[in-house]
């Protein structure tokens, strides 16, 4: 048991270390308490803990429910209750999906040893194809205009991978370099679009599409009314889909030895352009299916603010999941409820929701540097061979 | 500078190799240009018509002008013709005409001609358009400077954008509590230093993947200065109210006509920019540091084995490159806005990499490419304050897209240092 725990050790100290170093900056930027330090001491010092105190407690309620209004909707068994009590866990749900569906993206490329950094274009991009594809398709019987628009949104998310990909195999571009600048056109078109006609929503002055209510993708529990869809249990699929390509295919084989060890993989006979081409078309296509999902399932139309920087927060997720996509949807759960939680924070506390932003920096941060953790809390080193999963992380 | 270290007997076969490719990169060059030069000749015969007014200040804003009238049509002949002898050269005489030249040639025709035929007749103020290039292009030539030092000596730097919101952020704070402008800067560039520092630690001593640190450092810049804006700032604005930098007219210089209303009638951060171009240049390529630091770069091993501290080479240049990016960052918010906004950086440290790129690792060449992105701006002002209706976004693009097309070598291929993001193993 202990040593199956082992490696979630260093992840959780990580998480640990940087909600402390997050509180920290709550406490240095509370002026209001700062202001009472010279004339009531103990006061400003209680004050101040009690803020942060209240901060992460609404959080925590905000990301998994009140228990008070668990114990109402037992006693009452009225529905409606119900659904008030597990709202914030179907949120949670909801806003813990896209980052499934990018955090795997950027876990394949990283495992097949290719930075792709563009998760933010691709999703966006997957978003309008979804949106396209759908409009195209208004008037259909519904299921067909859902089915094609997820590979509307699958097709433009893997196109959006496949420009670096293969700029990098046949030119070698730096991939890093490029799906930075492919993020910005992304968001440029997407601006552009929703200045055409056939997307945009004439009533509206803000540029954003026509509201897709004829292919929304069903609720998970129609009765309870909650947001969370069917695109949660399609992103655990295709997280076991990605766990079986990566690990018990030849393909996956070969792009796995060409993020180990480019120059072994090329020697042993495998096309290294291709696995690379390979690597970054299945990491746009899975960033570009979130999109789609997110715009018909947890959002009901197409804007520019479709993402909130989902494919940067994928690179912590795809670190703290060990690129291993189980790891990878556990972080993913976690960030979510983070996520989730900051809006009840936020709304609780008026703390604003971006200190997660940092606090999830930090996260990168310590996950990305185990021996600093190992260090902090004075771990012992470990023997050479549990060493690999965090060398792993970091694609030669 | 180029390190070849290219084994002897495989060098003739890579040459023909490399001839091929050449020749055939002409050819496709050629047709091209000489198909943009047709395009061009197609245009002009719409536009004879066109009536095509530019205007110079002389002496200051709003004083004499010099004007210059043309026919947009002529304009397309002219830079139809010159690309088109440009590409009919190439596909003649194939890899041996210096094509860059006759791009840089044709450039400036084309971008007159297409603000031109734009503009539809009204007149436009060029003196505005090339000042204003000069001002959008210093935060990217400064943060192209920064990313160059760390490439140079062998680390990979993506964190530029980071590195301006947290500039841009404290400076504003800095400069409104003590109520002096240039307390802002020199707390921008010294957090700049730490942040630097912090960098180099991750990635030397808890080798952290330099992509990763780059990473960590932009998201929780924007997560820190967001959080410090919506905690701090926007409740307490006496914080976030600074002094702006004010343009300062260089004496004699500035009455130059036409060109000193545009080059010396500036900010201080303008002349910063032109000066440390100059002084970069020469510490990169004529002094013990400038070599030193090249070698850790480009052949790290053998610099240790001679003697050259890397380790000490790789921090010092992190710092030295923060210093620049906070500086510059202070730029964003000392200058014309006169506050501190959420994400005001707007993503100007990633354009600033790709200057970096399109210059060719090159303090002058990158220079020069911020200018280019700077020009792609102040146009967009331009058009946009005249009322022509092109959608923004194409614009913006631009030099988006230019960066894609110059990092995959489809027009001339440029070469970075061979060890950059590599990290080193002192033995």
């Amino acid at each position: 048991m202990r040593k199956r725990l082992r490696p979630l050790l260093v992840p959780a100290l990580a998480v640990l270390s940087a909600f402390i170093v997050g509180s920290l900056f709550l406490l240095f930027t509370d002026i209001k308490h700062i202001g009472m330090l010279t004339t009531d001491p103990v006061g400003a010092f209680t004050g101040a803990l009690g803020n942060i105190i209240d901060a992460y407690g609404a959080l925590i309620v905000g990301a998994f429910g009140d228990p008070k209004r668990f114990s109402t909707a037992l006693q009452s068994g009225d529905i409606h209750d119900w659904t008030i009590a597990f709202r914030p866990m179907s949120e949670t749900l909801v806003a813990a999906t896209p980052l499934m569906f990018t955090g795997l993206a950027i876990a394949v490329s990283f495992r097949s040893g290719v930075f792709n950094i563009g998760g933010d274009g691709q999703f966006v991009l997957g978003a309008l194809g979804a949106t396209v594809v759908a409009l195209m398709f208004r008037g259909m019987p519904a299921p067909i205009t859902l089915v094609a628009a997820l590979a509307g949104g699958i097709v433009f998310g893997a196109v959006w991978g496949f420009i670096p990909g293969f700029l990098k195999a046949r030119t070698g571009a730096h991939e890093v370099i490029t799906t930075i600048m492919l993020n910005y056109v992304a968001l440029q078109i997407v601006q552009l679009a929703l200045r055409n006609d056939f997307l945009r929503q004439s009533t509206s002055s803000q540029p954003i599409s026509k509201v897709l209510d004829f292919v929304r993708v069903p609720q998970l529990i129609p009765f309870l009314g909650l947001r969370l869809h069917w695109g949660f249990i399609v992103a655990l699929l295709v997280a076991a889909l990605v766990s079986w390509f990566l690990f018990k295919t030849t393909k996956g084989f070969e792009l796995r030895s060409a993020g180990l060890n480019l120059t072994a993989a090329r020697y042993a006979g495998m096309s290294a352009g291709g696995s690379i081409i390979l690597a970054m078309v299945v990491s746009g296509a899975l960033a570009g299916l979130g999109g789609a999902f997110q715009v018909m399932g947890s959002v009901t139309q197409m804007s520019n603010d479709v993402n909130s920087g989902y494919g940067w927060t994928a690179i912590a997720l795809a670190l703290l999941g060990g690129t291993r996509p189980g790891g990878v949807v556990a972080a993913a759960l976690l960030f979510g409820a983070l996520n989730n939680g900051g809006h009840g924070m936020q709304v609780a506390s008026g703390v604003p929701l971006d200190l997660l932003v940092f606090i999830q920096a930090l996260v990168i941060m310590f996950v990305a540097a185990p021996d600093l953790v190992r260090k902090i809390y004075r771990l012992r080193q470990p023997a050479i061979e549990s060493g690999a999963p965090a060398a792993e992380g970091a694609p030669a | 500078m180029t390190a070849s270290a290219a084994p002897a007997n495989v060098a003739p076969v890579a040459l023909s190799e490399g001839h091929r490719r050449a020749q055939r990169a002409a050819r496709i060059r050629g047709v091209i240009f000489a198909a943009l030069g047709v395009m061009g000749l197609s245009f002009a015969s719409g536009t004879m018509s066109h009536d095509v007014t530019f205007r110079f200040w002389l002496q200051q804003q709003g004083g004499d002008a010099w004007e210059f009238h043309a026919m947009a049509g002529v304009i397309w002949i002219i830079a139809a013709l010159i690309t088109g002898i440009g590409g009919i050269l190439q596909l003649w005489r194939g890899a041996s005409v210096s094509w860059r030249r006759w791009m840089a040639l044709a450039m400036p025709f084309w971008i007159a001609a297409i603000i031109g035929t734009l503009l539809a007749g009204k007149p436009a103020v060029l003196t505005n358009l090339f000042a204003g290039s000069l001002e959008y292009a210093f935060p990217i030539a400064m943060g192209a400077f920064a990313a160059m030092i760390c490439e140079r000596s062998g680390m990979l730097n993506i964190a530029i954008e980071g590195k301006f919101l947290l500039g841009a952020c404290v400076a504003s704070i800095a400069a409104s509590v003590t109520g002096l402008v240039i307390v802002g800067p020199i707390v921008a560039a010294l957090v700049g230093v730490g942040v630097g520092w912090l960098m180099t630690w991750l990635a030397i001593r808890h080798r952290v993947d330099q992509i990763i640190v780059g990473t960590v450092v932009n998201f929780g810049a924007l997560g820190v200065t967001n959080f410090m804006y919506l905690r701090v700032l926007q409740l307490n604005t006496n914080l976030n109210t600074p002094p702006t930098v004010e343009a300062i007219k260089i004496p004699l210089l500035s009455d130059i006509p036409v060109l000193g209303p545009i080059l010396f009638s500036g900010t201080p951060y303008l002349y910063l920019a032109l000066v440390t171009m100059v002084v970069l240049t020469y510490m990169l390529f004529r002094t013990r540091w400038g070599l030193r630091l090249r070698a850790s770069g480009e052949y790290p091993q053998a610099a240790g084995t001679v003697g050259v501290d890397v380790i000490k080479i790789r921090y010092r240049a992190m710092m030295l490159a923060g210093a620049l990016a906070g500086f510059a960052g202070s730029y964003l918010s000392l200058h014309s806005a006169g506050s501190f906004q959420i994400n005001m950086s707007a993503g100007k440290g990633f354009i600033a990499i790709a200057a970096m790129i399109f210059g060719g690792w090159n303090p002058i060449g990158a220079f020069g490419a911020a200018l280019v992105f700077g020009f792609s701006d102040a146009t967009q002002t331009l058009l946009s304050s005249l009322g022509v209706d092109v959608p923004p976004q194409i614009l913006t693009s631009v030099p988006y897209l230019v960066t894609i097309v110059v990092v995959a070598g489809l027009v001339g291929r440029v070469r970075g240092p061979a060890m950059a993001g590599q990290p080193y193993e002192q033995s």
